[in-house]
């Protein structure tokens, strides 16, 4: 018997390994679906193996991505021509 | 997908409340955006800074409270798209039909990848993944740079975009994809040979 899968979308579809996998890396999947997919995972390859590539592809992006800062000048920059079209 | 704005009314000091508090402490997100679009510091500042002008300007369909960041970054992209792109005339080329009849088909558990590996991710400590997302198209990149980037959820990222909701699952999937094939090349060029199985 197997049990109901909670990824299935409105038009009824089953989900493929690829689509439960990234609701789960995106942290959009609820209880149901983490725990469904936890399972699943015991018993698919492909998906235990994705997961751990795919987690950390998105921390290396995070952390390589994301560092830079705006340049100082900037914001004063706006603020600057911000007071100009308000009048103060 | 055009929501219905209600128009608030702010006083000239709320107005630069709210600016200060809820719009300035997304300039370094803001900035990083522009720059991941354009590739270019100056004209990511650019946009950065016209995307603040308006965003004062139309601070009255702006509702207190509300996800600034993604109202931040709705005006971003389209001034994005709207201004930048057509001056540099810089054509999109997703085939997006391609992407979608991509998605459904059946060989979307193939694994496109199989030599790319955790273990070679490690080694990748320079500019490589910055690299291998900037190579991406626009819209590839875009997708990546919202979802894992920013952290935004996909209902967020639909009205960034203006795109549906499966639109958005698709075209990350296909990003993504080509994200690990270029990773996959670095990798190979790193001398990490397909050993396993
Ligand atoms: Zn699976």
């Amino acid at each position: 018997m197997t049990p109901h899968n909670p990824f299935i979308l409105a038009d009824g579809k089953k989900p493929t390994c690829m689509e439960m996998l990234q609701v789960i890396i995106d942290g959009e999947a609820n209880d149901e679906q983490q725990e469904y997919f936890k399972n699943h995972m015991d018993r698919c390859l492909p998906c235990f193996k994705s997961y751990d590539l795919d987690m950390a592809i998105k921390r290396l992006l995070k952390s390589k991505c994301c560092g830079g800062e705006a340049p100082v000048d900037l914001m004063e920059q706006i603020k600057t021509q911000i007071n100009q079209i308000t009048p103060s | 997908m055009e929501e219905i704005v209600t128009r608030q009314n702010y006083s000239d000091k709320e107005k630069n409340e709210i600016f200060d508090s809820e719009f300035m402490p997304h300039i370094n997100s803001m900035y990083n955006f522009g720059f991941r679009l354009t590739l270019d510091r100056d004209d990511a500042k650019d946009l950065v800074q016209d995307t603040y002008l308006k965003a004062y300007r139309f601070i009255e369909s702006f509702q207190r409270g509300t996800n600034a960041k993604a109202w931040l970054f709705r005006i971003l992209k389209n001034s994005f798209i709207n201004d930048y792109r057509k001056k540099t005339k810089e054509p999109s080329k997703v085939d997006y039909q391609e992407v979608e009849t991509y998605y459904n088909s059946e060989d979307v558990n193939r694994q496109i990848t199989p030599d790319l590996r955790v273990e070679s991710l490690k080694d990748m400590i320079g500019d490589e993944i910055s690299n291998a997302l900037n190579s991406l198209d626009v819209d590839f990149r875009t997708v990546i740079i919202l979802c894992d980037l920013e952290g935004f959820k996909y209902e967020e990222m639909a009205k960034i975009l203006d795109i549906p909701i499966g639109t958005v699952r698709s075209r990350l999937h296909r990003a993504r994809n080509l994200l690990k094939e270029k990773l996959s090349e670095y990798a190979k060029s790193m001398g990490y040979k397909n050993t396993e199985l």
